[in-house]
């Protein structure tokens, strides 16, 4: 199929239609409203459902409704409006129902500012809601990556019966980029009917997912199924890219938006002869962290972590895997503001000569 | 070779618009193209600004400190964004509404009086397209006729005085860059 220039928040919300979305709930926030104005139109054309809910907590409630009934369902927001979710997406977890979140993040805490930032990391791969729930997390760099994880995203969600998260900072929600987009699937409805308001696919018994309240032993016995998935996740499904760590004596490790701009830097510093590499996470959540405990510490010097975000939020899980075998430095702007090619070079030679702590 | 254009001005003088005609031009002939708008909360009156680059490779860094080429249509957006671009770079700006004199006497500078063009064309709204005729005429990122090209198909549902009206400015903007060069 031809490529086409499309804008990020729209080429996304094409991929989910084309993987087979059919219902789609938001409520506005910039950065993230070309996907609900797209979502308006496109809805209606296949035959799916718009709704633009009357708050954010209302329309995360209605995807919730809408994954019960069999249909493949989608919300997006940013930062503030994805907290103001995080109670409806903490009960898709619990009640074991698939969806699509999206997060086109932008400058905070609070309000924060309209402008692009990474400071979601916490919120997106640590504790979304209450309740101690994991869900994985992709992070894409360019469009075709965003519309590429997005198009595969529901087949993750209906696997694992789980929500699954893409994380977008604003920038790539705003740039225009060429991307080919994939084949329309047709929702499988046979496949997904009535997730939990009958049974699930594969369990004989008839599902009681819907209810939110189990009895303890039932709780107990689901989160430590959640445990399982959890490390599956880590087993199989890690999606990272690695640049020359075979020499590497500075690691970069930076997603999204900061990675390219990162490795802009790290192929100029190359050229110079500094033996600079990267770890560019995908899944945010599975953390790629072999990528990071396996690195050759003899030779390795340093690791930079590079993020839209003060303090850089990634920081720890880099600290978990390199366990003190190489110092750790962080780059970064934060509350909307951004570093461009040569200011990224500009850190990340100050930090491997030696002139930064 | 990678080519980066900034085109700047207030919101509703079309900044948007020109740099998502470049992008689209350049990627109907095939090359990489990023677009990146950047805008405060103002739907008119405040700072427009976007980065087109075009590249025969792929586009790493959308996010870059100095620019091959500036279009500036408004005062506060030359003072804004004069600082960058890069030495020998070409500056266009809009002599209407730019009061400043050019200090810089390190770049191209090409100076139209876009809005009074605009306007003996009978509509102001086509001072981005004079801007984006320019702009081809004086750098040849992209080659007049792919622009005119994707210009007709912009506007293929329109009315054909819209077509004609944006090919004339187009057209305009060409014979001003090379007047000045």
């Amino acid at each position: 199929m031809a490529k086409v220039l499309m804008k990020g928040c729209e080429a996304v919300a094409e991929a989910a239609v084309r993987a087979g979305c059919r219902f789609f709930a938001g409520y506005p926030i910039t950065p993230q409203n070309e996907i609900p104005e797209y979502m308006s139109s496109r809805m209606p054309e296949v035959g799916g459902v718009f709704v633009q809910g009357e708050s954010e907590v209302a329309s995360v409630s209605m995807v919730y409704g809408a994954s019960a009934a069999g249909v493949r369902s989608m919300t997006s927001s940013s930062g503030p409006g994805i907290s103001l979710k995080s109670e409806g997406i903490s009960y898709l977890s619990s009640t074991k129902l698939p969806a699509l979140i999206v997060n086109v993040s932008r400058g905070g805490p609070g309000l924060g500012s309209i402008q692009p930032a990474q400071c979601d990391y916490y919120q997106m791969t640590k504790a979304l809601g209450h309740g101690g729930f994991r869900l994985m997390c992709f992070a894409p760099a360019t469009l075709q990556e965003a519309v590429d994880l997005v198009y595969n995203s529901f087949d993750y969600a209906e696997r694992d019966r789980n929500p699954v998260l893409v994380l977008m900072d604003g920038c790539l929600g705003a740039i225009m980029e060429m991307v080919e987009l994939p084949e329309m699937v047709e929702p499988d409805r046979k496949k997904t009917k009535a997730w939990n308001m009958s049974r699930f696919p594969d369990e004989k018994r008839p599902g009681k997912g819907l209810s939110p309240v189990y009895p303890e032993f039932v709780l107990e016995k689901e989160n430590a199924a959640r445990g399982q998935l959890l490390k599956s996740w880590e087993e199989n499904d890690v999606q990272v890219e690695e640049l020359f760590l075979e020499d590497a004596e500075y690691v970069i490790v930076a997603y999204g938006i900061s990675a390219r701009v990162a490795k802009e830097a790290m192929l100029k510093l190359r050229e110079e002869g500094f033996k600079v590499g990267m770890i560019r996470p995908i899944t945010l959540l599975p953390f790629p962290k072999k990528s990071l405990r396996n690195l050759d510490y003899n030779r390795v010097k340093g690791i930079i972590d590079v993020e839209l975000a003060i303090p850089a939020q990634m920081h720890d899980d880099i600290a978990l895997e390199v366990m003190e075998r190489a110092p750790i430095y962080d780059y970064g702007r934060s509350g909307g503001m951004l570093f461009n090619d040569e200011e990224a070079y500009d850190a990340i030679k100050k930090i491997i000569t030696g002139g930064a702590q | 070779m990678k080519k980066s254009t900034v085109f700047s001005g207030s919101g509703g003088q079309g900044i948007m618009s020109a740099g998502i005609m470049l992008a689209q031009a350049a990627a109907e002939i095939g090359k990489s193209v990023t677009y990146l708008p950047e805008y405060g909360p103002e739907q008119r009156g405040g700072s427009a600004k976007c980065t087109v680059i075009i590249n025969d490779d792929e586009i790493i860094s959308p996010l870059i400190k100095k620019c091959d080429n500036l279009v500036c249509l408004n005062e506060q957006s030359y003072k804004k964004f004069c600082g960058q671009l890069k030495e020998g770079g070409l500056l266009i700006l809009n002599s209407n509404r730019v009061t400043s004199t050019v200090e810089r006497t390190d770049i191209k500078v090409i100076s139209l009086a876009v809005d009074d063009i605009a306007v003996e064309l009978g509509n102001t709204k086509v001072a981005n397209i004079i801007m984006l005729g320019a702009l081809a005429g004086a750098t040849g990122i992209i080659s007049p006729d792919d622009l005119a090209e994707s210009i007709k198909r912009k506007f293929a549902s329109k009315k054909q005085a819209i077509v004609d009206l944006n090919l004339k400015a187009l057209e305009k903007g060409l014979e001003a860059a090379k007047a000045v060069l």
